[in-house]
C-alpha cells in the first residue's frame, strides 16, 4: 500500500511526538532517525520550531540536546484533538 | 395539524399537540447549540490546517443551524401570537402587512426544508469523499435539494423521506468509518446519526398522530446529545506531559 505523504503539520507533530516519547528531550541524531526526514529538511523544521518557541536547544555535558517547551505540548495537544475530531466525524 | 394557505395556495403546518408548543423550540435550540459548537470548532480547524474539508463540514452544520433558527422563528409566530405586538414584531408586521402568522410559518418551513437538506447533502458529499472536481455531480445533487425542498411544500413527507435517505447514507458511511478506526468517539457519531435517522423516519408519519411528532422531536434531541458526546470527549483530553522545561 502506498503511504500518503505527510503534510507540514503532520511532520511537526511527528517531530514533537518523538521528543515527547523521550520525556521531552532528544539528541539531534535520535531525532533525525525517528523523524524520517533528510538532514537538511530536519534542520529546516527544527529551526522553525526554535523560532516558534516550541522547542529549545541546550548543551549538556558538551552535547547538543533539544527540549520540548510548553508551546510544543500545546501544539501537540491541539493537533491530536483536530486529528481525533477528523477521525470521529469521518473527515 | 394547523392548516392554512400562503399566497401561492400552499399549506403551512404545525404538527405538535398544544401542550408541546414551545418544547419543540427548546429541543431545536439545543440542536442549534450543538451545531454552532461544531461550526466553530471545524472552522477553527480550517484556520489552523487550511484544509477545505473542515470548511465544508462547518458549512454543513451552519446550514443545519439556519434550518433550526428559521423553524423556531416560524413556529414562534403561531405559538406566541403576542410577539407581533412587540416593537420588532409590529414593525415587521407594518412592513409586510399581508403576512399572517401562518404565512410566516409556511415561508419559514420552506427555508427550514432547504437548509436541512442542504446541510445533510454537504455532509454526505464530505464523507463520500467527493471533491470539487466532481462539480457536475455536486450541481445535480444541489438541484435535487432545491427540487425536494420545493415539492416538500406540497407533500411535507417528501422532505422527511429525502432527509431519511440522506441520513441513511450518512449513517452507513459513519458505520464504515467506525469499523475502520474503531474509536469510541466514532461509535458515538455513528449512533447519533442512527438516532437522527430514526427521528426522520417518525417525522414522515406525524400527519397521522400528534404524539408521533413529540416522539420524533425527543428522539432528535437524543441524537444531538449523542453528537455532543464525542466533541466533549475530545476536549476532555489533557496534555500527556505538561511540565515546562526548566
Amino acid at each position: 500500500m502506498i503511504e500518503k505523504r505527510r503534510g507540514k503539520l503532520e511532520i511537526i507533530a511527528d517531530i514533537l511526538r518523538s521528543m515527547q516519547k523521550k520525556e521531552g528531550k532528544i539528541k539531534p541524531t535520535h531525532l533525525l532517525y525517528r523523524s524520517n526526514l533528510s538532514h537538511a529538511k530536519l534542520k529546516e523544521y527544527v529551526n522553525m520550531l526554535l523560532e516558534k518557541g516550541m522547542i529549545e536547544e541546550k548543551t549538556i555535558k558538551g552535547r547538543k540536546m533539544y527540549f520540548m517547551k510548553d508551546q510544543g505540548y500545546k501544539f501537540l495537544l491541539e493537533f491530536e484533538r483536530i486529528k481525533e475530531f477528523s477521525d470521529s466525524f469521518g473527515l | 395539524m394547523v392548516f392554512d394557505s400562503i399566497p401561492y395556495g400552499l399549506p403551512s403546518y404545525v404538527f405538535g399537540p398544544n401542550w408541546f408548543y414551545g418544547f419543540d423550540s427548546i429541543i431545536e435550540f439545543i440542536a442549534i447549540i450543538v451545531s454552532i459548537l461544531l461550526v466553530f470548532y471545524s472552522h477553527r480547524c480550517f484556520k489552523l490546517t487550511k484544509e477545505k474539508k473542515y470548511l465544508y463540514f462547518s458549512t454543513a452544520f451552519l446550514s443545519l443551524t439556519f434550518a433550526f433558527i428559521v423553524k423556531i422563528m416560524g413556529t414562534l409566530a403561531i405559538y406566541k401570537p403576542s410577539i407581533t405586538r412587540t416593537a420588532l414584531g409590529s414593525s415587521v408586521h407594518q412592513a409586510f402587512t399581508s403576512l399572517t402568522p401562518y404565512n410566516i410559518n409556511a415561508i419559514a418551513l420552506v427555508m427550514h426544508y432547504f437548509f436541512m437538506l442542504l446541510g445533510f447533502m454537504i455532509l454526505f458529499l464530505i464523507i463520500s469523499r467527493l471533491t470539487w472536481k466532481n462539480q457536475r455531480v455536486i450541481a445535480l445533487l444541489v438541484y435535487f435539494v432545491f427540487l425536494a425542498a420545493w415539492i416538500s411544500i406540497i407533500h411535507y413527507q417528501l422532505f422527511y423521506l429525502t432527509s431519511f435517505v440522506l441520513l441513511s447514507l450518512i449513517t452507513y458511511s459513519y458505520y464504515q468509518n467506525y469499523k475502520e478506526i474503531k474509536s469510541e468517539k466514532a461509535r458515538f457519531v455513528t449512533i447519533a446519526f442512527g438516532i437522527l435517522l430514526v427521528s426522520q423516519a417518525l417525522f414522515v408519519f406525524v400527519i397521522y398522530s400528534r404524539i408521533i411528532y413529540v416522539l420524533a422531536e425527543l428522539i432528535q434531541l437524543l441524537g444531538f446529545v449523542y453528537l455532543l458526546i464525542p466533541f466533549i470527549l475530545i476536549f476532555k483530553k489533557k496534555p500527556k506531559k505538561p511540565k515546562p522545561v526548566k
